[in-house]
């Protein structure tokens, strides 16, 4: 169970002259389901890459229930992220050559923490994607069962939190609809907060918030009640 | 960490495939140099271990040692009998013994000399007996003659257009175990037939005379006129002599036995006299090897170049194939890769690979060293000792640490760049 405070978040980049991200406050709470939308440039990366520790801000603090990721090396991060993030990205990657479970286990294998509760885990997973051959060569899979894979991947230690970037935008209308409800069910599953950033209306409709950047600021932050109403 | 590597190397395999045959060229010629040159020390210096002295005619040293000891055809003057006479008497001389070669047989050397020589250089017979008669002959061990055979000697050899000598048989009494020198190939038959062939010192009133005309023939080399199948002739059932007197017919070289390394020196000392030329043939060896060592330097510098070529070579592609895999580096760091796994990867990948070659290389080497040393043996008859020693291990341990560096360089690559740079690429 993770929370989330950004506190006066800047990140810029050397040669660019304002801020590609810039966010004073924002809270999530633990197990929330946020959509992040925006143009392209509106700074949806930045703050993916801000929150999961995978880019240090050059200002402000990412706090995750208590603690600022933003004062941990990058091998602290790293060490982090990978306990507490589950990443879904659009196109996978996944490794070719290694079949199905072995890529849902190769992040925890090479930090070492695969012990035969996690292999398990592994193909219960893989199982509940609807992928009933774990020890399928990866590509030799459709794109729609390789985000399952991905999706089941992301979820394996049951991370605070599923981060997922365009989830849905390489995939047909079907897979995509089924990629969207696995995530939800497995967010559910795992009591873990799910940020999506997508353009997917379908995907989007079904989150619980909805936060818009443009040019970097939060330009708008709804519940879903409220877009309802 | 090992199974995602080996897929991943599954995956590249024609480009892994090419680093491993890079590396073990490069490393297989380096090694079958440093074989090869330590080989044909090894092997030359142990064909020449058994003769302490050599002593000719004054000329070349070199020349003398490859003829009397490495039994290279080519024509030595002869020098007077008596130095022979004089030698056999010499109270610091363990035994002596004449060599005067220039026939041939079936490709096969014949080299003439005495018991004295035999029985002092090899212990026992592999089959059969010594000589005893003039007419009788000993074979090296890699002479394909069985005992029994007959010999009819051509003078000089076949490729030179060399006559068989008419009526002249020797049959062969004895075969001699193998030594892993040139006298393996040879023939061996009585220094005394070799005189009465040639018609030497059947009539010593003509012998001055005699050795003038034969002056370089007995060590031959063809081209001579028609008259020579007058030398003379054998009688196979004379009784050998081997009590040398000072009217004993010209050599072209006599091996001396000293009795002690002092009287090595003193003979030597002794017999390098304006008309003769004693010789130890480790030291005409030593300075051989000096040639041979700049040629190896030559040819090592070759090879450490080409090795240094192939490692720029693999430094290029690797790290080109990185660049090309930042993304994959990036998403395995994202998903919570360690950085260290990640170092660990790449330099495991690469240094397998480079690893795999230079062992390859090693037996490649050791291979391509062995089939030159076998082809040379077949040739000379001397065995060229091929093989490993501490310092090839050492080398080998060199070789390896430098690739393990040289793997370092895209694995720190990999190690410093920055996922989420990485993703957005």
């Amino acid at each position: 169970m993770l929370s989330l405070h950004l506190d006066s978040l800047g990140k810029s980049f050397p040669g660019l002259g304002s801020p590609v991200l810039l966010v004073d406050f924002l809270a999530i709470t633990a197990g929330e389901r946020v959509a992040v939308t925006g143009g392209s440039g509106s700074g949806k990366s930045t703050f993916i890459n801000v929150i999961t520790g995978l880019e240090r801000p050059t200002s402000g603090k990412v706090v995750w229930s208590g603690e600022d990721i933003t004062r941990l090396s990058e091998t602290a991060r790293d060490r982090w992220r990978a306990e507490h993030v589950g990443l879904v990205m659009q196109d996978f990657h996944l490794f070719p050559g290694l079949s199905a479970v072995e890529n849902v286990l190769l992040p925890a294998r090479l930090a070492r923490v695969a012990d035969r509760a996690l292999i398990a885990r592994a193909h219960d997973l893989l199982e509940s994607v609807g992928l009933s051959r774990p020890d399928q060569k990866i590509e030799t899979m459709s794109r729609g069962e390789m985000q399952r894979v991905a999706i089941a991947r992301a979820v394996l230690r049951k991370p605070g939190v599923i981060v997922a970037d365009e989830p849905t935008a390489s995939l047909d209308v079907e897979a995509g609809e089924t990629v969207g409800r696995l995530l939800l069910d497995m967010a559910a599953e795992a009591k873990s907060m799910l940020i999506v950033v997508s353009h997917d209306q379908r995907l989007i409709d079904r989150l619980d918030r909805r936060i818009t950047l443009s040019a970097g600021r939060i330009v708008a932050d709804d519940l879903r009640e409220e877009v309802a109403a | 960490m090992i199974r995602f590597i080996l897929a991943d190397l599954r995956r590249l395999w024609a480009g892994a495939a090419v680093v491993v045959l890079l590396v073990t060229l490069a490393t297989a010629l380096g090694v079958t140099v440093t074989l090869q040159e330590r080989a044909l020390r090894l092997g030359s210096a142990r064909a020449a271990d058994k003769f302490d002295l050599v002593i000719g005619v004054a000329g070349s040293e070199t020349q003398l040692v490859l003829s009397s000891i490495f039994l290279q055809p080519a024509p030595l003057p002869l020098m007077p009998g008596e130095v022979l006479a004089k030698l056999s008497k010499d109270p610091r001389v363990a035994w002596v013994a004449p060599v005067g070669f220039g026939d041939s047989f079936a490709g096969y050397p014949l080299v003439g000399t005495t018991r004295a020589l035999v029985g002092s250089t090899v212990s026992g017979f592999a089959e059969g007996r010594m000589f005893e008669k003039e007419g009788e002959a000993l074979v090296g061990a890699a002479v394909k003659l069985p005992v029994g055979a007959e010999i009819k000697p051509m003078h000089g050899t076949a490729q030179m257009g060399g006559e068989t000598h008419a009526g002249v048989v020797y049959q062969v009494t004895g075969k001699l175990p193998p030594t892993g020198t040139p006298w393996d190939r040879a023939i061996l038959v009585p220094i005394q037939a070799v005189w009465h062939v040639h018609g030497l010192g059947h009539d010593h009133g003509h012998e001055e005379e005699e050795e003038q005309h034969h002056e370089g023939e007995v060590a031959a080399s063809g081209g001579h006129d028609a008259d020579h199948d007058d030398h003379g002739a054998v009688d196979a059932d004379a009784p050998i002599d081997e009590n040398f007197t000072a009217d004993a017919p010209g050599l072209p070289a006599v091996l001396v036995k000293p009795k002690t390394i002092a009287d090595a020196y003193k003979l030597r000392q002794e017999y390098r006299n304006g008309n003769t030329l004693a010789v130890f043939p480790g030291e005409v060896l030593t300075s051989l090897y000096a040639t041979l060592g700049d040629a190896k330097m030559v040819l090592s510098a070759v090879a450490a170049g080409s090795q240094g070529l192939v490692a720029a070579a693999l430094v290029l592609v690797t790290v080109t194939h990185i660049g090309q895999r930042r993304r994959q580096i990036g998403a395995l760091r994202a998903f919570g890769a360690p950085r260290l796994s990640v170092f660990a990867i790449v330099w495991l990948e690469l240094f397998l690979l480079v690893a795999l070659g230079i062992g390859l290389g090693f037996l490649t080497g050791l291979a391509a060293a062995r089939l030159i040393a076998d082809a040379f043996t077949a040739r000379s008859g001397i065995i060229l000792p091929v093989g490993f020693t501490g310092e090839d291990w050492r080398m080998a341990l060199i070789l390896l640490g430098a690739s393990a560096v040289l793997s370092a360089v895209p694995a720190i690559l990999a190690y410093r760049q920055s996922p989420a740079a990485a993703l957005r690429a």
